[in-house]
């Protein structure tokens, strides 16, 4: 007598069509994580060839991919490169999100635009452009930028950049103008109402920006191809070069590291406004 | 239309119940209001005889046909919502013959209904328009008009008015009412504005926690009602703690005595209830037999328009409204802290 | 905040292709002799930013137009010449139509099908009920989403691969005898795309069907529409706007993909971004890359603005 279950609304569940919508839902699901899973199952996997079902269980692959250098450099390269993106972009990217809130004026659209540009040009499309123009550079100054840190890092800001921009500007544009408008009637100068009022009601905003600046640059490819070079290489690009060559157990255990570490920082960005809504 | 059968309707969510145990008969053509406050489960109810939401247990008959298990595409019912729910991407004439394509019916016969349902609600010159170009009236109208224009077996209402300003809402209630004795629809209006419900309905249904405390017409509800909760949701009441005390006499807390009528009280009554309109008061003449009577202190005089307002506090401390008529009250100058007797007929009191 | 950290995910990754989506709201700047003071404040505030992007994307982009119409030559890289025998290489000869012919159908299929997933997938998330069920199937969209096209690349490589999991467990079913050939083909590169651009399409349609609400369907079926005819008569074209930003970023970012095609398809399935990378980093020849480059974003670009044109017109502003 009492109605099944059911996670959806009574009306919808007659017929076809939950059937089918369910289906199409849980394949789209299916499509979505099953790579994902399957590298992460296969990284424990005993025997270096794959087979199904395994043989057997093992954390070897692990230690194996630490004991590579490649694998090694490229994470510390990818982590270093993540942190100074970051920074450079909230900089950057703060003061100007703290314009773009203000309101209306003239040129706003275009700067807005701009600034968002890296996410709407094709990633393999810049990257190319940057390391020709990086190069012409070096030509004319002598100076070496292409396959140095330096060049990397100029890539990752840009990457990092639109995240900062759109996240803490969001984030201004939610805040009620008239909470600082308090603290400057209250007698607080421009400086400290942004401190006191301002930053403590936009940190979680800008904490997420942040967070998200730094996985963008992380799992960045397209852009990094072209920067990279001996000595000097990020992590997705080791994964990409050595999967040219060999599907093993190994690379499912590096791209698992990464996919952990990935997690890690999002499981991060929930703790924090977790935090920041029990205040 | 059909008459409507609602059996021990019961809507549960998890451990809380919602709807608990609703019965009522609706004959045809009635217009029957469910009143209550936020949360009474009212609305709730509605949903479920739509069959937009499942009943936890009970039946639903629409004219002796069972529909408790029915999608709501097959029950034929009519259904306002609260917020009109105009599909924004069609106009007017075509939200209102989206019902008559779904049964089907011909070209020239919904060109045709279509038109004579928007004649009824006075909107035919804006068939063309789209929803977003009409006032917050049309729209509800136009709500309308697509609710009947299939000839449901009932026509349900959420709320329909509560969008509209204060004077639209007379004007459209008024219509409504209108509009439903003329085509005999079967009707159910669901508000938390007793003044409506009273205006408008044949018979009010008031709940309160997913349970009904009273059905009876406006005037059954409103001098006799069941309950301490209908007393006090309908209209204003003054209320006393106490019990009663022999025969005819009810005993307050603070010690004053009323006279009562005891006839369908029940025994362990342990509330008195007077409306403010019952109340008199008077200065210097002691009160007429057979009222209940009791020394008081004018505290505060509150003019209202069509009637003056007087609180007046009791020799122990209890507060009393009494509402008196302006028109007619001639030369009546009470203000606060002179000292009147508030009485009122003992058969005008009301026992919980 | 929560809910204002979400929009600006969300309009981040569903990004201003169509336009759409201003940053801020209505509000003006504050006036008077504030603003002087004001406008020099946001000048030395906006300068940072600005000079990255300039000097990092808009001048290197202006560069690469440059180096597109210069002559190549193997031993110098200087830019000299001013010629579009490029542009007629890549026009005239069938090898570099056919990889643009291809990354056109492969793009559009990815769109068609993540369009055909998609849609169910976002209007369930949509209507669950439960709000743990629900949170936890937006997060099971986003998580892959950031998780890089190297690693779900790799995934792909592991499950389709000759030696990979699936040939190895059909084998060990016996239902095969042979490896089945999945991996470096089109259809391959077609399924590993679709993985990477659903989420987009998912993010785009969910909020859209979200607050869409119930209420029309509701509405519907009360007048007598089945679900599929409530769906398909009001859900649908009321969702249209989300439908058709979702199709363009599945459609831009298919065009521009790299990391899948490249280690899923394979060397001998040729696609625009794997041959950018080609040209300027194995071949050397600067000129012709860029040329593939711009041609790639001008033939993105193009298609974007006619098909959002040709939908205004259907369906009015969007």
């Amino acid at each position: 007598m009492t109605g099944s279950r059911s996670p959806f609304p009574r009306f919808l569940s007659d017929g076809s069509f939950r059937p089918v919508m369910v289906g199409g839902c849980v394949a789209a699901f299916i499509m979505v994580l099953s790579p994902l899973a399957a590298i992460i199952w296969v990284s424990f996997f005993e025997n270096k060839i794959i087979s199904f079902p395994p043989t057997g269980y093992t954390f070897d692959w692990y230690r194996a991919a630490a004991a590579m250098p490649q694998f090694r450099d490229g994470f510390f390269t990818s982590l270093e490169l993540g942190v100074v993106a970051t920074l450079v972009s909230l900089i950057v990217g703060v003061p100007a999100a703290l314009v773009l809130a203000r309101g209306r004026f003239p040129g706003r659209e275009a700067i807005q635009s701009l600034l968002l540009a890296p996410l709407i040009v094709p990633g393999i499309v810049a990257g190319a452009a940057l390391y020709m123009f990086l190069i012409e550079v070096e030509l004319a100054s002598g100076v070496q930028v292409a396959m140095t840190f330096t060049g990397l890092a100029i890539a990752h800001s840009l990457i990092a950049l639109p995240w900062t921009v759109r996240l803490v500007t969001a984030s201004l544009v939610g805040l009620d103008p008239q909470l600082k408008e308090a603290a400057l009637t209250m007698g607080a100068r421009e400086f400290t109402a942004f401190r006191l009022v301002t930053w403590p009601l936009i940190r979680p905003g800008v904490v997420a920006g942040a967070l998200f600046a730094f996985i963008a640059s992380f799992v960045d490819l397209e852009k990094s191809l072209f920067l990279v070079g001996p000595g000097m290489t990020t992590l997705p690009i080791v994964i990409v070069n050595y999967l040219e060559w060999s599907i093993d157990p190994t690379i499912a255990a590096v791209a698992t590291v990464q996919i952990a570490i990935i997690s890690a920082g999002l499981v991060l960005t929930d703790r924090y406004f977790k935090l920041a809504r029990a205040f | 239309m059909s008459s409507i059968l609602i059996q021990d309707l019961v809507k549960r969510h998890g451990a809380q119940v919602t709807v608990d145990r609703v019965s009522l008969e609706i004959g045809q053509g009635e217009f029957i209001a469910f009143l209550g406050p936020s949360g009474c489960g009212k609305t709730t109810t509605l949903r479920m005889i739509a069959g937009l939401t499942e009943a936890s247990a009970g039946s639903i008959h629409f004219g002796g046909r069972e529909v408790t298990h029915l999608p709501p595409y097959l029950r034929n019912a009519g259904l306002v919502f609260q917020g009109y729910a105009l599909f924004p991407h069609m106009s007017v004439a075509e939200n209102v013959a989206f019902g008559l394509q779904m049964r089907k019916v011909g070209h020239e016969e919904e060109r045709r209904r279509v038109e004579e349902a928007l004649s009824l609600v006075k909107l035919a010159h804006l068939a063309g328009r789209l929803p977003k170009e009409l006032s917050g009236g049309q729209q509800q109208r136009v709500a309308l008009a697509r609710a009947i224009v299939y000839k449901p077996e009932v026509l349900l209402l959420d709320e329909p008015l509560s969008a509209l300003d204060a004077k639209l809402r007379t004007e459209v209630r008024t219509e409504l009412r209108r509009l439903q004795s003329a085509l005999g629809l079967t009707t159910i209006f669901v508000t938390h504005d007793q003044d409506e419900a009273l205006s408008v309905a044949d018979r009010i249904v008031v709940m309160s926690a997913g349970r009904v405390e009273q059905v009876g017409t406006p005037r059954e509800i409103y001098q006799r009602p069941a309950t301490r909760f209908v007393a006090e949701f309908i209209g204003l009441t003054n209320l006393f703690p106490g019990g009663l005390e022999g025969h005819g006499r009810f005993r307050c807390e603070d010690g004053e005595c009323f006279a009562v009528t005891t006839t369908d009280a029940p025994s362990n009554a342990s509330v008195l209830a007077i409306r403010p309109e019952h109340v008199r008061l008077v200065r210097g003449v002691p009160a007429p037999d057979g009222e209940s009577a009791v020394e008081a202190t004018v505290e505060d005089v509150i003019y209202r328009g069509a009637l003056t307002e007087f609180v007046v506090r009791t020799a122990s401390g209890a507060k009393l409204a009494a509402h008196l008529q302006n028109a007619g009250l001639g030369r009546y100058e009470l203000r606060p802290g002179d000292r009147v007797i508030a009485s009122w007929p003992a058969d005008a009191s009301m026992l919980f | 905040m929560d809910r204002v950290v979400e929009q600006g995910i969300q309009g981040v990754s569903a990004l201003a292709i169509t336009g759409e989506g201003s940053l801020t709201g209505g509000r003006p700047a504050p006036g008077g002799t504030d603003r002087r003071r004001r406008r020099s404040t946001a000048g030395w505030l906006l300068f940072p930013s600005l000079t990255l992007v300039l000097a990092g994307l808009i001048l290197p982009l202006a560069l690469m137009a440059r180096t597109s119409v210069a002559h190549f030559d193997a031993a110098s890289p200087d830019l000299v010449g001013f010629t579009l025998e490029n542009y007629a290489r890549f026009f005239g000869e069938p090898f570099y139509l056919m990889i643009l012919a291809r990354t056109l159908l492969v793009a559009l299929s990815c769109t068609a099908i993540c369009l055909v997933l998609g849609v169910p997938a976002a209007f369930v998330i949509s209507r669950v009920e439960s709000r743990t069920l629900k949170t936890a199937l937006i997060l099971a969209t986003i998580i892959p989403l950031l998780m890089g096209n190297a690693v779900r690349a790799a995934g792909w490589m592991v499950l389709l691969a000759d030696k990979g999991l699936i040939n190895s467990a059909l084998l060990s079913a016996g239902l095969i005898a042979e490896p089945v050939r999945i991996l470096y083909t089109g259809s391959a590169v077609v399924i590993g795309l679709i993985a990477v651009l659903l989420p987009f399409m998912v993010i785009s349609l969910e909020s859209v069907f979200e607050n869409i609400g119930t209420a029309y369907e509701e509405a519907a079926q009360t007048m007598g529409a089945p679900p599929w005819t409530a769906f398909f008569r009001v859900t649908l074209p009321l969702a249209m706007p989300g439908v058709f930003s979702g199709c363009l970023l599945c459609f831009v970012l298919a065009m521009n993909a790299y990391a899948t095609p490249v280690l899923i398809g394979g060397p001998s399935f040729q696609m625009m971004a794997p041959k950018v990378f080609e040209q300027a980093i194995k071949v050397y020849n600067w000129p012709f890359a860029a040329t593939i480059a711009l041609v790639l974003m001008a033939v993105t670009l193009v298609l974007s603005v006619a098909s959002s044109l040709a939908l205004q017109k259907r369906y009015g502003v969007l």
